[in-house]
């Protein structure tokens, strides 16, 4: 007799397991969830197109970049203006381009010409979508190991740190008179 | 010990009633049990659904558009060459509108299916162009999609190719 009601008693508490353990698994599928398909591939790709249309953007004619002629009336970003930057980077206040600035509207050294340009083109576009963005142009000089900033980083949002979940554009090299540019962005949510 | 005063059919009938009060209660905890895991399975059903359908709308987001980023009649190309990827050509930027409106509904719906499609221009303008825009009436959810693009204009640069900054916007609908 009490042989059969404890064999019951394991069933009671078999059952209570089993419960346990179907909860339990119901609880690890929803945390174990991974990120939407769409959001990674989005912030991947948009990370990589927006740096992309970043470099090959040219200046507008009104900017006045060229005083007399000496360069080109609408120079490139990610061409003319980031090798300018490079190489007049030292020199102060003097750089071939003294474009204005897109805010500002004053006549400015390429470095804060592309300083300015890069941050309000990134906050018009990854800004406007809530995006926490972070743009970094570090020169290397030939010969040299470490690399210096050609511009102060452009962080919006509180920037992407390491330990956030983000994405980068990956490299993108320029190779300048100065030594080699290279450009990144940073995107996370 | 004091013995029961009751009759002993008595007793045994009061003990079994005991034993039914008993089962009656673990079976009505037993149901409860069921009846709340039902519920959470329904609910649970129902989230897995609507996370499905936002799933199924997202990728739908991104096929979109990689079609239109990938469009012959809107990608920078120059002869045979391999055409620039996130570039957007003004010159057939300008003139796609009106032949999507010409074959929306025998083309370019079966590529397109529910959505707005438009390219807005950041830098050195702020031009919107429309491209395709086929409300679905009962649309009950909306999936915006953006990717930012270069736009190249050869018309507008005293003899210099001038690329502008925008970006394309993809909305679908479900």
């Amino acid at each position: 007799m009490t042989s059969k009601r404890s064999q019951i008693e394991m069933v009671g508490l078999v059952v209570i397991v089993l419960l346990i353990t179907v909860g339990m698994l119901f609880l690890a599928t929803f945390a174990l969830k991974s990120d939407p398909h769409k959001k990674i591939f989005t912030r991947k790709g948009l990370s990589y197109s927006t740096l992309s249309a970043l470099m090959k953007a040219t200046v507008e004619t009104n900017a006045d970049c060229v005083p007399q002629y000496q360069g080109l009336e609408s120079p490139q970003i990610g061409k003319d203006i980031i090798d300018d930057c490079a190489r007049y980077h030292d020199t102060d206040g003097y750089s071939q381009y003294r474009c204005r600035g897109p805010v500002s509207g004053e006549r400015l050294h390429s470095c804060d010409f592309l300083h300015e340009m890069m941050s309000y083109l990134l906050n018009q576009t990854l800004g406007s979508w809530n995006k926490n963005y972070e743009f970094h142009s570090q020169l290397i000089v030939f010969q040299e190991t470490t690399p210096q900033d050609l511009i102060e980083p452009v962080i919006a949002g509180g920037g992407c740190p390491k330990y956030k979940e983000r994405d980068a554009s990956g490299l993108f090299p320029i190779n300048t008179d100065a030594g080699l540019v290279e450009n990144v962005l940073y995107l996370c949510d | 010990m004091k013995r029961s005063t009751l009759p002993y059919g008595l007793r045994r009938n009061r003990k079994a009633q005991i034993q039914m009060s008993e089962t009656i209660a673990v079976l009505f905890i037993f149901f409860v049990l069921i009846f709340f895991g039902i519920i959470f399975y329904y609910k649970y059903q129902q989230v897995s659904f609507q996370e499905k359908q936002e799933e199924l709308l997202g990728t739908r987001a991104i096929e979109t558009t990689l079609k239109t980023l990938f469009l012959p009649e809107l990608i920078c190309s120059k002869g045979e060459a391999e055409s620039e990827d996130n570039c957007v050509d003004m010159l057939k930027l300008r003139s796609l509108n009106e032949t999507i409106k010409q074959y929306l509904d025998d083309y370019y719906f079966e590529i397109f299916s529910y959505a707005r499609i438009y390219v807005q221009e950041v830098y050195p303008g702020n031009s919107t162009f429309i491209l395709y825009d086929k409300q679905k009436p009962d649309a009950t959810r909306e999936e915006p999609t953006f990717f930012v693009v270069t736009l190249r204009d050869e018309i507008a640069g005293k003899g210099q190719e001038l690329h502008k900054f925008g970006y394309l916007a993809v909305v679908v609908y479900s």
